[in-house]
């Protein structure tokens, strides 16, 4: 059974002047433990299905099935959500962002303690807990994000556009983190970005959208062999998979 | 510079402004006669607190200043987040808010005395009224200041609508609302103070007004001297608590 099975979806915003056309027709499946990369150009609706396949926003037609059952609303046991940068509450402390999906579904105090000490220790911030996102750096507030994301154990992990904000340095160095966070996790990772180098980076597979109404146009198997390492960026291989993904991202309609 | 620097050179600067205070008009550099020296009016203030009039005033004054605030707060707070949440309702209410809110609040007072007569629900509407319109304008301000951003997280993480109001919504708004308090205080103090000065037969603004009239200046300042420590105090407790909850905002 696939993690993610995404079957005919369409969204259609309405306007002042009717309807307009988001996402057309989009259908894909994603196996279990595959780490997939959404790219597509500005205003593709990409963020759009991101927002559908967490339960965050509905689709105008088109099913969603997470784990074999539909998504309507947001579900942190089956979906976790990381998202672009600023996304962790200022008046928490780390362990305290990292616990709050659990907080809310009442999980005694000790075990939310644990588990989420446990999601710091595998993003690399043991010792960080006490820390305010304040005193945090770009990268440390994203894998907090990412520990947040993982508390519950969801087999499905989604990434908005979650490095976007760092620089090309802590970039490079938050994807390699993930690859490693991801090979130890073994979750389903849906990862949105407009970066093609970390798209061929970090995918088993990229989907390519079309401008809007979003359509997915391409599909690239990267057969890189794992554990990626940043001397492959060099490759031909790889820059023939990022040619590819860059010829059909400009592509005139 | 450092933080003992800083203290120091403010409590040097009151200490000097004490002094002069206290010399001054002692030595004839000032008028006693309009300024009378510090250590008089400390003397009278002694004296004063101790009458039972005076004490009678300042519970009428505290009595007010408190029920108009209860009036004032929570009622303010509800239609200030009203109009944030609603559009419908922020639309058409807050050009009007915006529009009452630069008129002088004072000039209604004759107003308020025609309607509810000299006395205590004179004063509490007065001072009331004074003080909704800025915890209307300040509670909008808090509700905007909760992040789209961040009740989407919370959405994802499978937060309930109470759960995002008291989760997201009380955190978020919690340093502007306690800003709020702090502000509306003032107003709220100022409102009893006008409706005391120019109608009253009790409370400490009528006692100062009286004592102002009579020319009773080392009584006039000894209300000040009170007036203003109960002011600061409130608001410097408040500050001490905004600090608090607010040590995340930096």
């Amino acid at each position: 059974m696939s993690a993610i099975e995404v079957d005919r979806l369409s969204h259609v915003y309405s306007g002042a002047e009717g309807g307009v056309p988001a996402l057309q027709d989009i259908s894909l499946s994603v196996e279990p433990g595959k780490f997939v990369v959404i790219v597509g150009p500005s205003g593709c609706g990409k963020t759009s299905l991101l927002m559908m396949l967490a339960g965050l926003r509905h689709q105008s037609s088109g099913t969603i099935l997470c784990d074999g059952r539909p998504i309507t609303a947001p579900d942190p046991s089956r979906v976790g959500v990381v998202f672009q940068e600023a996304s962790l509450f200022p008046w928490l402390t780390s362990l305290d962002n990292t616990e709050f999906p659990l907080a809310l579904r009442g999980t005694p105090r000790a075990e939310r303690r644990r588990r989420a000490e446990e999601m710091l220790n595998l993003v690399g911030l043991k010792g960080f807990g006490a820390r305010y996102p304040h005193e945090l750096s770009g990268g440390m507030k994203q894998r907090v994000s990412i520990a947040r994301g993982l508390v519950q154990d969801p087999p499905v992990l989604l990434m908005d556009e979650p490095f976007a904000a760092l620089d090309e340095q802590t970039r490079m160095t938050m994807g390699h983190e993930l690859l490693r966070i991801w090979s130890k996790t073994r979750k389903t990772v849906v990862f949105i970005t407009h970066s093609l180098t970390e798209a061929v980076y970090l995918a088993d597979e990229v989907l390519v959208m079309s401008p809007r109404p979003g359509r997915i146009i391409d599909r690239i198997t990267i057969d890189l062999p794992r554990p990626r390492t940043y001397e492959m960026m060099a490759t031909d291989t790889f820059g023939k998979l990022r040619e590819r993904i860059w010829q059909q991202i400009r592509k005139p309609e | 510079m450092s933080q003992f620097q800083l203290v120091s050179t403010r409590l040097t600067l009151f200490a000097a402004f004490l002094a002069a205070w206290a010399i001054l008009p002692k030595v004839g550099i000032l008028d006693p006669r309009l300024l009378p020296p510090l250590g008089d009016v400390l003397a009278m203030l002694g004296k004063q607190i101790v009458r039972a009039q005076v004490q009678e005033a300042i519970g009428v004054t505290a009595l007010e200043v408190v029920v108009a605030f209860l009036i004032a707060v929570p009622l303010g707070t509800v239609i200030g987040v009203a109009a944030a949440e609603s559009d419908y309702f922020g639309q058409i209410f807050k050009p009007m808010l915006f529009y009452v809110f630069s008129v002088p609040k004072s000039i209604f007072l004759p107003m308020f005395i025609l309607t509810f007569g000299i006395g205590f629900p004179q004063k509490v509407a007065y001072a009331a009224f004074s003080t909704i319109f800025i915890v209307i304008m300040s509670a909008s301000a808090a509700v905007e200041s909760v992040k789209a951003d961040h009740v989407l997280v919370a959405r994802s993480c499978g937060a309930t609508r109470s759960q995002i109001l008291t989760r997201i919504y009380v955190p978020s708004m919690m340093p502007v609302l306690l800003e709020t308090l702090r502000i509306s205080m003032i107003f709220n103090f100022t409102g009893v103070m006008i409706a005391e000065m120019y109608a009253s037969r009790t409370g400490i603004g009528h006692l100062i007004s009286n004592w102002g009239e009579n020319y009773q200046m080392p009584e006039l300042f000894s209300g000040i001297v009170l007036l203003s420590a109960v002011a600061i105090s409130f608001n410097e407790a408040v500050r001490l608590l905004e600090g608090r909850v607010s040590r995340w905002r930096t």
